[in-house]
């Protein structure tokens, strides 16, 4: 009893969760959604077999009357469908349910009795069994098993795979964090939109670089290889779940090439391209970083070219600069080109011609290269950059010059030379211009240094220079007397000009041609020869008793003038004259006064009017001994120097 | 910049102004000049107004030949503050309209043809005060030199030369006490200065 008081009303109930429907991989339960109440009740319903009780009811009605019934029957059906009751079949059946167990329950009453009626077992024939049919059917059915069996097996490699291949390739959102390490991007509704335009970096191009990053696909893939329009299937290489899009017009490979034309005839080329192993960007396989540069290359590349075309028809030149198509002419130098021109290839069918590259043209200029890309950069680093410290009231972008002219009270000179700015073509321009001055002096030095072997010809190029301005030491000297006389020149090779400083200080002009610079050095070769025989002439005590750099006499020389001097050696008995002419060479000539013999003739009748010097006699110079004119002239000054 | 001599040409009765322009352009056009565009000098004068207390004039002056600059000179009474500013002092003077109002009809310009000849620059400017002719100014610069003392014998020669015994052997009162002092640009904003308020002050022309 006291059990009972202590009883506890356990109601027993359906939980309260809803049935699992399935169970996925990652152990998440997908449940069914609760039914509604009029939903249960119709599932209920449905459970409710009739069909059979029915079809036989309607065969026995059938069987017993054919006509009048069944019309009755529509009839009834008519009148139900009008009234469109949803219950109506169910009733119905109930209907017949109920009558088919009354007659049920009749007949075993019946039965029961067993006055009317006996139940008597039937016997009932084998049913005949074939046995191929069996085992197709036992068959079927095992395939049907297994291929559950496989499906399954399948699913389960593949969630294996996609794990492993996870754990190489980084996840989306950490590869799009180093994206965004190092590229701008945004969010836009539902799209990741990244800039890889130079405008943050001080650009002021109106084309866009917009580009749009969206997950890679990798299933989509991995299920359907074939239909991917892959020509090369490499799983290595794309290896990221982040894919980059680059608007058409930036796709592809770009590069500006420089080229100067000598009479149409290439003599140097630059070819400007950030990526030297370009990649092919319309291969969707590439990394989105290389992908992204090459599109960067391209802007940028487009950039420059545009602002040149745009520079090089604005320009005044004498002779006016041309842009045809993608290419810029400038004339350098008389006869000189500078072609500049934009080679942008923007399909993958162009990569076999990307490859093999344009055939080369002798000398591939870094520099050029090099000094262009950096001109532009410089623009934009000037258009970022502005100087310190900015009015808070003025206008950014004028220099810091103009800022303080206002108050500094510029006059309107100073202000006209504010404005003038070099644009990048003329820049680009005068580099080239100064490159071939520096080729062409240099072509002149060793020519020259290769043609005069008698005094040495030694050229130092200052390793230090701007890209317009360089220079050049000279020491013309001798073999062996090195220390006796040297003679030093600089030459200044600027744009269009050189300026060369002479020994004296003199400083001489000379145009581009290269004759002027020949012609110089060989006056200076001139000059060298005299005046190293004087110096030499004082080491080995003879007497100076005069020059001329600029003889007179003699036959007119095609450039520039004879020189000549004048020895005496030391007693005075004997002279010797040196006379250099740029083209014909070194003449010597040696006099005896007085001569030791003397055979008096009607005029000279005595001996003393023998010192007034006589008849200069050549020396052959090419036939005597020595290494070099100073050497030959250090003997012949000796031999006179001991004889007396 | 060199050193500039601001000097009034004074006008004969029976000659107008622009006769008078005529004249001088043909001696120094027979001197050698060659005549390099125009030049305007123009002077603005405001005052504080009577709740600032004590009274104070700005003077804001423009030089064609500076034309980046604004000049502006303030008069306290006491000292005058010079200054040189950017070309937005203008608009500053707009937005102070309410405690420095410009006086009526005192706006003064000289203009006229400016002549180089050598390193000297001659302006030949007519000065107008709200369009009515006043005189003639004649400034002549020197430009290689920056100190008064040393060029101004030769400008006086140069003056002497073209203007006639109208110009005095002295230099002007304003250079007088600046004599060994560089020349700035703010110099010649002085002397203009002080012809224009000696323009204000005369009525009618001044002979």
């Amino acid at each position: 009893m006291a059990y009972n008081s202590n009883s506890v009303n356990i109601s027993v109930e359906a939980p309260i969760e809803n049935q699992i429907q399935e169970i996925t991989y990652d152990g998440q339960e997908i449940y069914q959604a609760p039914l509604t109440l009029s939903e249960s009740l119709a599932k209920y319903a449905q459970k409710i077999d009739f069909s059979r009780a029915l079809s036989e009811i309607n065969v026995k009605k059938e069987s017993g009357d054919n006509s009048d019934d069944s019309k009755s029957d529509g009839d009834s059906k008519d009148a139900f469908q009008s009234n469109l009751w949803p219950w109506d079949s169910i009733r119905n059946k109930l209907r017949n349910a109920y009558q088919e167990v009354c007659v049920l329950s009749d007949v075993l009453t019946i039965a029961k009795e067993k006055r009317y009626m006996v139940l008597d077992p039937v016997q009932q024939e084998p049913i005949e069994t074939k046995p191929m049919v069996q085992i197709y059917a036992r068959k079927k059915a095992l395939t049907g098993a297994a291929s559950v069996l496989l499906t399954g097996a399948e699913r389960l490699k593949t969630s294996q795979n996609e794990l492993l291949r996870n754990r190489s390739t980084p996840d989306f959102h950490i590869e799009l964090l180093r994206l965004r390490q190092n590229w701008r991007l945004k969010k836009v509704s539902n799209s990741i939109i990244g800039d890889l335009s130079y405008r943050t970096a001080g650009s002021k191009y109106a084309q866009s670089g917009m580009f749009e990053v969206t997950k890679a696909e990798e299933e989509e893939k991995s299920s359907s290889p074939p239909s991917s329009p892959m020509p090369v299937p490499a799983p290595a290489k794309s290896n990221s779940s982040l894919r980059v899009t680059v608007p058409s017009e930036l796709q592809g490979v770009a590069y500006i090439e420089v080229l100067c034309q000598k009479d149409q005839e290439d003599l140097c080329s630059a070819n400007i391209n950030l990526l030297n192993s370009a990649p092919t960007t319309a291969n969707p396989d590439v990394h989105w970083q290389q992908k992204l540069e090459a599109a960067q290359n391209v802007l940028f590349c487009k950039e420059l070219f545009n602002q040149l075309a745009k520079e090089a028809v604005q320009l005044q030149a004498p002779i006016p600069h041309m842009v045809v198509g993608n290419q810029i002419m400038a004339t350098v130098l008389p006869g000189i080109q500078l072609v500049i021109g934009l080679c942008h290839s923007t399909s993958s069918e162009k990569k076999s011609s990307q490859l093999t590259p344009p055939p080369s043209k002798s000398d591939h200029d870094h520099v050029l290269e090099h000094s262009l890309h950096q001109l532009l950069r410089e623009v934009h680093h000037k258009n970022t950059h502005h100087p310190f410290p900015h009015p808070s009231s003025a206008p950014l972008g004028p220099s810091k010059k103009r800022y303080l002219a206002g108050p500094m009270a510029a006059d309107r000179y100073e202000l006209l030379e504010m404005t003038q700015s070099e644009t990048l073509l003329e820049q680009i321009i005068k580099q080239a211009q100064h490159f071939f001055m520096r080729m062409r002096t240099e072509y002149v030095l060793d020519t020259i240094a290769k043609e005069v072997k008698d005094p040495l010809i030694s050229s130092h190029w200052n390793t230090l220079n701007s890209p317009t301005q360089s220079c050049v030491k000279i020491n013309i000297s001798t073999h062996g007397y090195d220390a006796v006389c040297r003679t030093p020149l600089v030459i200044h090779v600027g744009e269009k000009s050189l300026k060369c400083i002479c020994r004296d200080g003199k400083v001489m002009h000379m145009s581009y041609e290269p004759q002027e610079l020949r012609d110089l050095i060989f006056c200076h070769i001139n000059q060298h020869q005299i005046l190293a025989v004087q110096a030499l002439a004082k080491t080995m005590g003879w007497q100076f008793l005069g020059n001329s750099n600029h003889l007179g006499l003699g036959a007119v020389e095609p450039l520039g003038n004879a020189s000549s001097c004048l020895l005496a050696s030391p007693i005075g008995d004997r002279l010797i004259a040196v006379r250099c002419e740029p083209q014909s060479g070194v003449q010597v000539s040696v006099v005896h006064s007085p001569r030791t013999d003397f055979f008096p003739s009607r005029l000279v009748t005595e001996r003393k009017w023998e010192h007034l010097g006589g008849q200069f006699r050549e020396v052959r110079l090419e036939k005597m001994e020595g290494r070099n004119f100073l050497h030959k002239m250090e003997l012949l000054m000796a031999s006179l120097t001991s004889n007396s | 910049m060199g050193v500039t001599v601001l000097q009034q040409f004074p006008i004969v009765e029976n000659r107008t102004g622009p006769l008078t322009i005529d004249l001088l352009t043909k001696r120094i056009s027979a001197l050698g000049a060659t005549q390099q565009g125009q030049f305007l000098v123009d002077c603005e004068t405001f005052t504080s107004i009577q709740q600032l207390g004590h009274q104070r004039t700005v003077h804001v002056l423009h030089n064609s030949e500076q034309p980046a600059t604004v000049f502006s000179i303030l008069e306290t009474g006491t000292k005058t503050i010079p200054l040189a500013t950017d070309g937005l002092f203008d608009l500053l003077m707009t937005k102070m309209n309410n405690f420095y109002t410009a006086k009526k009809q005192t706006k003064v310009e000289s203009k006229g043809p400016r002549f180089e000849i050598g390193d000297f620059l001659v302006k030949l400017g007519s000065v107008t005060i709200t369009q009515n002719f006043k005189g003639v100014l004649v400034e002549v610069e020197y430009k290689p030199c920056v100190v008064p003392a040393m060029c101004w014998e030769l400008m006086r020669e140069f003056l002497q030369g073209f203007l006639g015994s109208s110009v005095p052997n002295t230099p002007p009162a304003y250079l007088q006490n600046r004599m060994q002092e560089i020349y700035t640009p703010i110099d010649t904003i002085h002397q203009y200065l002080e012809q224009f308020t000696m323009y204000r002050k005369s009525p009618g022309m001044r002979t």
